[in-house]
């Protein structure tokens, strides 16, 4: 076999060695639960795994290669990519997945701990293997990584039942799972299970017109057959009109995960009927895998085509063209949709939940401006890079949310409907405190996460170049001005709801029951650390966003980087790939 | 010397979060730290207003507002911090050379503004030193963030960061009418908040266009430089001032240009007519929030509601200091970035808007039975004529403008006081409960006089250089766009209409037979106390120094001030040259008609 070929077929192993790691604490977690039932035990060792998979990252980040074929072979034949930005993706995870393990200490009952703090170790394998996926196979192996762990947890949660007084529940501690917890874990059971196979329906059709499964050997041959189309002024290639239907159909597969309309209606039912935990849990993992695997996905369209998007072939129907449309639709109508239904909600979680909805609008913006913004090399932001910056803020504000009503809960005070809230800054000002923290970063007032992410993706709608001899562009442009001022209003409509909490946390006066409770609580220092390392992070990158800018912008290199590393390096394509575009 | 201006911004933060820590057991411990650090930030403002006074006296800056391109320099600015927050582009060199950064500064449109803001908070810390008697430390402390917020909206001189203090002031104040105010405060605190974040969210839309769009023209129009983005005031404004001046030119040059151009010149057109586009609409995106701020007429319901519904001292920083930031924000920003559109759009729209205004908060006012309500309501008709005047975008006009934020920051800021000190001894507003009370209350009820006459402008006191001067910036406007004459006549009428709802409402309360509110729950009435007059002493004194030597007032604001009419008079020159040429084109096409027939 050829050496270079051995190298890609496998020098991408020693990077994984995180994952393996996370992969074997989940197999020494499943067995030692049988033997032991202890919290603090298990809670520690899924801790240590992740300190261990995120420093062995932080040694071993980059594989160099020695020469450029090397790194070319790499790139069309190996099943994972170890760019900068899979690195991000798998550095969001980890530290992700440290805040879930803190956050999930006391979600399930004693002598299930284990298995739940293992499923959230390979929920973390997979979100970080779903942003580094060079091939559709290891996209769908990631992704399912991070479902099937998902249905387990959904069942493992602690019955809400045995948080109620003892006269008012039916039976004692985690005995089964109420009524809306199983419809919860079953309604998400049986959506993820469809939306996975959509997205393999899109798979196959994408490996059908295409030949080959490797991302970039897709990307090339939708290039050339994109290219050829315009040269020769024919009707647009087969290729391309079929690809859009496997776009469809892989965008709807991916919505789900990412709570995308229309695909987002389970969300509301199944944060209800779930624990706080795993609501939070599920407000987080799917929507980085989601946005991940859609980058991915979406990627090998990005940077080729949309090249051409300012010159004649403007009105051929070419993907690059196509996709902001389907995306801008989407990121309308999903934003849209969670804030006005956010508004009539007083259920804590189902808020959220439409809360949740409503940020994978947002972030929607940045993907659908993406392939207008990265043939600009002057602009601020390239969408990509804010929608990861959203997801890491979004994930900071969100799950520091959850872990705030976590913490109530488990500390004896019911933190289900706004009304439970009352009085909240008079019985618990520092809890309170934290959670108007968030909720201002949710609604995205400055010096917060929120606003810096909002901002950057609000940059990146405005930033979409216009020529002013090209009417078309023109005329984009207004509509991605449109789309900004549609997310605007949907901000100021989503502060309304937020708002709520906030008053009534501290414009509300506590129940009189609250006040005697409030002294005799007990408290869970892991819930505590997770809403206070949330609570870090809401702040730092509100006031310092450099850090975290700069990384986004190293993970998502500008397409006029990647033009000049085409240039430089005929690719070597795949024979099927090739003899495909060669038809055309 | 920078530290100084830091020191004003990092000094209620600080406080902030000490007197939070506080606790609610130590409330006196809290009401004394609170007064020694605005004592602190007040004497600050004064040595920086003081020096930047005799700064600005000693040499004289000119502005030469026919040579382009014109903003606030850089170099007038003192007191000047900048440092990157957030790099976007890095040069060759490695140096950032394009920033959002933390650039705060005083110059001559915000040096008054800030010291009003440091002189309205010693106010309220002490007309709240009795009246706040839940969470006081929590009150305290959003009172400081409140301070960060609004001081740092003056001082900043980056469009991110004016946007990032400009929100800030939004949590504090939700809180503070939320926590303690009147019967509805709750739906009070949730209107004002939504309303505002509605406005300025759009404005964030405004603000971040225009830094964005502006590389991109340039780009076109001289594709030869690299045209970096920025967000630092000063930058902005020259480059779009420069831009505002070049795109006309290129297509006048192009016009008397050989046939062969024809393709050149329709480019250049299509250039100025899309930035003229742009320019409309981050003017309509900006007025958005500041209007709401301000508040012109349609969005103004969030006001009466929030004012009687505060505590004395959020209604002193509402009216004294909050409705500033959307004046200050068309002044600041707006007009310069926008002046094209200013002109055009802005002078007919919030011209006519303002007058409505003026008149129609005049007879709420007139309709009002709560004296809190009745001074809010007057608010709306004063801010009316201060936008009045700053949209007659000349000279005169801004400075009575400028003037005008000040005095209605002091005279509506003494009016809420002293209601607030009424409210407190007979908790009632209502005007037809009090009568003749200048016999019990000697000392407030020489204040409420001597305040309401500097609020409707009596020669001698600050209210009246205020008006005269905005009203005749109106008078004055040369564009086309609006007749001048015809909205400052009627704004006049607000300053007639003034008198009279200020003046019945002062006979009714103070004059007359003696007839005190019979409600339980009020002790002995005794009249003002020593923390009471000294919180009203120094607006007293500021309003009777503005209106005798306003000199220094003048000599500070002279070079900003001129710099904006400047941009202004360029787009009235712009506007009034396209305008002849239209005509001219269209005689010609008459005249060919007539000759065909």
């Amino acid at each position: 076999m050829n050496p270079t070929l051995i190298t890609a077929l496998t020098g991408f192993v020693p990077y994984l060695v995180p994952e393996m790691i996370l992969g074997a604490a989940a197999c020494v977690l499943f067995i030692g639960g049988t033997l032991r039932a202890h919290r603090h035990l298990w809670g520690g060792v899924a801790l240590a795994a992740l300190l261990a998979a995120g420093l062995v990252l932080l040694l071993n980040p980059l594989p160099h290669y020695e020469s450029l074929s090397t790194a070319e072979a790499v790139r069309y034949a190996g099943p994972v990519v170890l760019d900068r930005l899979a690195l991000f993706v798998r550095a969001l995870s980890i530290l992700g997945g440290i805040i879930l393990v803190l956050f999930c200490w006391n979600a399930a009952p004693e002598k299930r701990a284990a298995d739940y703090h293992a499923c959230l170790l390979l929920m973390v394998a997979g979100m970080g293997l779903s942003g580094a996926a060079n091939e559709l196979i290891t996209l769908f192996l990631a992704l399912e990584l991070t479902s099937i762990p998902t249905y387990l947890v959904l069942y493992f949660g602690k019955s809400r039942l045995s948080l109620l007084p003892p006269e008012m529940g039916k039976e004692e501690g985690g005995g089964g799972l109420d009524a809306p917890a199983q419809e919860a874990a079953l309604k998400y059971f049986f959506l993820s299970v469809f939306s996975s196979a959509l997205m393999l329906f899109g798979f196959s059709y994408f490996y059908g017109l295409a030949g080959t499964t490797n991302l970039p050997g897709l990307a090339e041959a939708f290039r050339r057959a994109s290219q050829t189309g315009a040269m020769e002024e024919l009707a647009p290639s087969p290729l391309l009109s079929m690809g859009m239907i496997a776009l469809v159909m892989v965008v709807a597969g991916l919505g789900f995960r990412i709570t995308a309309f229309p695909f987002h209606f389970y969300a509301p039912d199944v944060y209800q009927g779930t624990t706080t935990a795993n609501a939070g849990v599920l407000a987080f993992v799917p929507k980085v895998a989601g946005f991940a695997a859609l980058v991915r996905v979406l990627g090998f369209i990005l940077p080729t085509l949309s090249r051409q998007t300012f010159t004649a072939s403007l009105a051929l129907p070419i993907l690059s063209d196509q996709l902001p449309v389907l995306l801008w639709i989407m990121a309308a109508v999903t934003m849209t949709v969670g804030n006005v239904l956010g508004l009539l909600q007083d259920n804590l979680r189902r808020l959220l939940a439409y809360s949740s909805v409503a940020h994978a609008g947002y972030m929607l913006i940045g993907l659908a401006v993406a392939p207008r913004l990265l043939t600009a090399p002057d602009a601020m932001v390239d969408g990509v890079d804010a929608v990861f910056f959203y997801l890491a803020a979004y994930g900071a504000m969100t799950l520091g949310a959850f872990a705030v009503l976590e913490y109530l809960s488990t500390s004896g005070q019911p933190a289900e409907t706004i009304d439970d809230l009352a009085g909240l800054s008079r019985t618990r000002p520092g809890m309170a405190l934290l959670m108007v923290l968030f909720l201002f970063s949710l609604i995205g007032i400055p010096a917060t996460a929120g606003f810096m992410g909002k901002f950057l993706l609000f940059a990146g709608a405005l930033d979409v170049p216009a020529n002013v001899e090209v009417a078309a562009s023109l005329e984009q442009r207004k509509l991605f001005i449109a789309l900004a001022v549609l997310a605007v209003i949907n901000a100021a409509i989503g502060g309304w709801y937020y708002l709520r909490i906030a008053a009534v946390m501290y414009l509300r006066e506590p129940p009189p029951s609250a006040l005697p409770a409030a002294a005799k609580r007990e408290r869970s220092w892991p819930i505590l650390a997770a809403v206070w390392l949330c609570a870090v992070l809401t702040l730092g990158i509100g006031v310092r966003p450099a850090p975290l800018m700069q990384a986004v912008q190293a993970a998502v290199p500008r397409l006029t980087e990647t033009m000049q590393e085409m240039t430089r390096q005929p690719a070597v394509l795949p024979k099927a790939a090739l003899a495909d575009a060669a038809d055309q | 010397m920078r530290e100084l201006l830091l020191l004003l911004l990092v000094l209620p933060l600080t406080t902030a979060i000490v007197v939070a820590l506080l606790g609610p057991g130590r409330t006196a411990a809290v009401r004394w730290v609170s007064l020694v650090s605005v004592l602190v930030s007040l004497l600050v403002a004064t040595i920086l207003s003081i020096q930047f006074t005799v700064e600005r006296t000693r040499e004289t800056l000119s502005v030469d507002v026919t040579e382009g391109p014109l903003t606030f320099r850089s170099d007038w600015i003192q007191y000047k911090t900048q440092e990157n927050l957030l790099p976007l582009h890095t040069a060759a060199d490695g140096t950032v050379d394009s920033a959002i950064q933390f650039y705060v500064g005083i110059d001559g449109l915000n040096v008054w503004l800030i010291l009003l803001t440091a002189l309205l908070m010693l106010t309220c810390v002490l007309v709240s030193w009795t009246a706040i008697t839940e969470r006081v430390h929590e009150f305290y402390a959003w009172l400081f963030v409140l301070q960060l917020g609004m001081t740092g909206v003056f001082a900043s001189f980056d469009v991110i960061l004016f946007y990032v203090f400009f929100e800030l002031t939004l949590v504090p104040l939700f809180f503070v009418i939320g926590i303690w105010g009147g019967p509805q405060r709750q739906y009070a605190a949730r209107k004002f908040f939504i309303y505002t974040l509605a406005g300025s969210l759009l404005t964030l839309l405004g603000v971040i266009g225009v830094a964005l769009v502006l590389p991109q023209v340039e780009a076109d129009h001289d594709p030869g430089q690299s045209h970096l983005l920025t967000f630092a005031i000063p930058e902005l404004i020259a480059r779009v001032d420069a831009l505002n001046r070049e795109l006309p030119k290129d297509v006048q040059q192009l016009e008397r240009a050989p046939k062969d151009m024809e393709a050149n010149l329709q480019q250049a057109r299509d250039r100025l007519d899309y930035w003229r586009r742009v320019q409309l609409w981050v003017f309509v995106a900006m007025m958005c929030g500041f209007a709401v701020k301000v508040p012109m007429v349609p969005l103004h319901t969030w006001l009466p509601l929030a004012h009687v519904e505060a505590p004395t001292a959020g209604s002193v920083l509402l009216a004294g200091i909050l409705l500033k930031l959307g004046t200050y924000g068309f002044l600041r920003l707006s007009v310069p970035l926008a002046p094209d559109a200013s002109l055009r759009f802005g002078v007919p729209v919030l011209g006519s808007l303002a007058v409505v205004g003026i008149i129609y908060g005049a007879f709420c006012s007139l309709g009002q039975d709560d004296i809190k309500k009745l001074v809010a309501y007057s608010s709306v008709s004063h801010l009316g004529l201060c936008m009045l005047g700053l949209f007659a975008l000349n000279e005169v006009g801004l400075t009575g403008s400028l003037l005008q934020m000040i005095n209605h920051g002091l005279s509506t800021g003494a009016l809420f006081l002293l209601v607030g000190m009424l409210y407190e001894r007979y908790h009632t507003r209502k005007m037809a409960d009090y009568s003749g009370m200048g016999a019990r209350l000697h000392l407030l009820a020489v204040f409420m006089v001597f305040i309401t006459l500097s609020s409707i402008g009596l020669p001698g006191l600050n209210g009246f250089l205020g008006e005269l001067l905005a009203l005749g910036g109106m008078y004055d406007f040369r564009g086309s766009q609006v007749q001048g004459t015809l909205l400052a006549s009627l704004g006049a009428t607000g300053v007639v209409l003034g008198a009279w709802y200020m003046l019945t409402m002062v006979r009714q309360v103070f004059f007359g037979p003696v007839k005190e509110p019979q409600y339980e729950g009020h002790g002995q009435i005794s009249d003002l106390n020593g923390r009471e007059l000294a919180a009203l002493l120094p607006i007293a004194g500021l309003c009777l120094a503005l209106g005798v030597f306003p000199k220094p007032f003048f000599d500070t604001v002279r070079p900003e001030i001129q710099v904006v009419a400047g941009i202004a008079e360029a787009a009235r020159q712009r506007a009034d040259t396209e305008q002849a040429v239209a005509h001219r084109v269209d005689v010609q096409q008459t005249a060919s008609v007539a000759e065909k027939k």
